[in-house]
């Protein structure tokens, strides 16, 4: 269960499993633009996350914790702020003070590609652009499913 | 919504010629291994003591001869795929966009001292054709001279107005912000135009042009 994304998630969202990650170009935090297809290669964890979403603020903590660990390994982790109000967003993002780069949705083309429908929502790509694991929500014991989906896709 | 539905028509051919391909390689060595074995298997019946000297001295070669036909086989299979995609891949843009109301727009860097890309909208006719973020490496790319195809559309025969505008990051790492209008006419044929950033080193300033490439 913990490596397969919940079977209540899957009912509930239409699932991304198995199929080619959505490709996204978006402005981050820092001015600069980011495209997914770039990271082919590595391992990418993207977390849709909003500021008025409690979990986000549980997960991003979590993530960056695993930003951490494993981004020499190959993984690379990014924020999508799905907000409309990019500024606020931006000091949302700010005050979390995570290590990765955090980008804006403001126009939700993304979070459309991604039918994401409830906050937080985590998508894992493994290193040939395909959707691995999909994870809506934030509860104890996500943690732990993410990193071992992490490792396992970084050993592949 | 019509123009997805003709895509996917247009690839089915391919994926069929993706499955015929994959079948025609998993097929060639089912047929080709097991001609030499036999071959080799028949002499060694009768004559026990002769058959390890037969095998050890007669298999090597036809293996490795088997084995290179096969690759060859595939690589040319596989050429052939790659031809075949880019027939398709043409040909389903001559139908997506004949050239009497195709209209293409390429984006050009020259120096890039004075500018630093990050993204370019067009509209045609006031309607927003197309929105590109340029990523570092894009950018980059584009300096080192690529040419991005930014827009592939279509547009009746007579005059169009096109403004392209661009903004990064100027002289002094200022924000900046410029647009370029040039107005077209659309021929019978297909209409490429270039959007050139080029520096104009008097001034310090980048300069922003749109070409029509008649």
């Amino acid at each position: 269960m913990a490596t397969t994304g919940s079977s209540a998630t899957r009912a509930a969202v239409p699932s991304l499993l198995d199929k080619d990650a959505p490709d996204f170009v978006l402005k981050g935090l820092d001015g600069k633009n980011l495209r997914l297809s770039e990271y082919r290669g590595q391992v990418v964890l993207v977390n849709f996350w909003a500021r008025w979403a409690g979990d986000s603020r549980k997960e991003m903590p979590a993530l960056d914790r695993i930003n951490k660990t494993y981004a020499r390994a190959g993984l690379v982790v990014l924020g999508v702020s799905v907000d409309d109000d990019e500024r606020r967003a931006g000091e949302f993002a700010d005050s979390m003070r995570v290590s990765y780069p955090i980008l804006f949705d403001t126009g939700e083309t993304v979070g459309r590609d991604y039918s994401v429908q409830k906050m937080p929502m985590t998508v894992l790509v493994d290193r040939a652009g395909i959707v691995r694991y999909q994870n809506v929500g934030f509860k104890r014991g996500d943690e732990d499913a993410y990193l071992d989906k992490v490792r396992e896709l970084l050993r592949e | 919504m019509n123009s997805k539905n003709r895509l996917v028509s247009l690839k089915w051919p391919a994926a069929l010629l993706a499955c015929a391909w994959a079948t025609v390689c998993l097929a060639a060595p089912a047929v080709t291994t097991p001609v030499s074995p036999p071959t080799e298997a028949a002499p060694a019946a009768p004559a026990a003591p002769a058959a390890p000297a037969d095998a050890a001295a007669g298999d090597p070669p036809p293996a490795t001869s088997d084995v290179k036909t096969l690759d060859q086989e595939v690589q040319s299979a596989k050429k052939d795929v790659i031809d075949l995609n880019k027939d398709l891949f043409v040909l389903e843009e001559e139908l997506l966009f004949p050239a009497n109301t195709q209209v293409a727009v390429f984006l050009s860097m020259d120096v890039g001292t004075f500018f630093a890309l990050d993204s370019v909208t067009i509209k045609i006719d006031n309607k927003e054709v197309a929105n590109y973020l340029y990523t570092a490496r894009e950018a980059d790319a584009l300096l080192k001279g690529g040419v991005h195809r930014i827009y592939l559309g279509n547009q009746k025969v007579g005059k169009h107005e096109l403004v392209a505008f661009f903004t990064g990051k100027g002289p002094v790492d200022r924000d900046y912000r410029r647009g370029a209008t040039l107005v077209f006419d659309k021929g019978v044929g297909a209409k490429y135009l270039e959007l050139k950033i080029t520096d104009k080193v008097p001034k310090h300033q980048p300069e922003f042009s749109v070409k029509d490439w008649e």
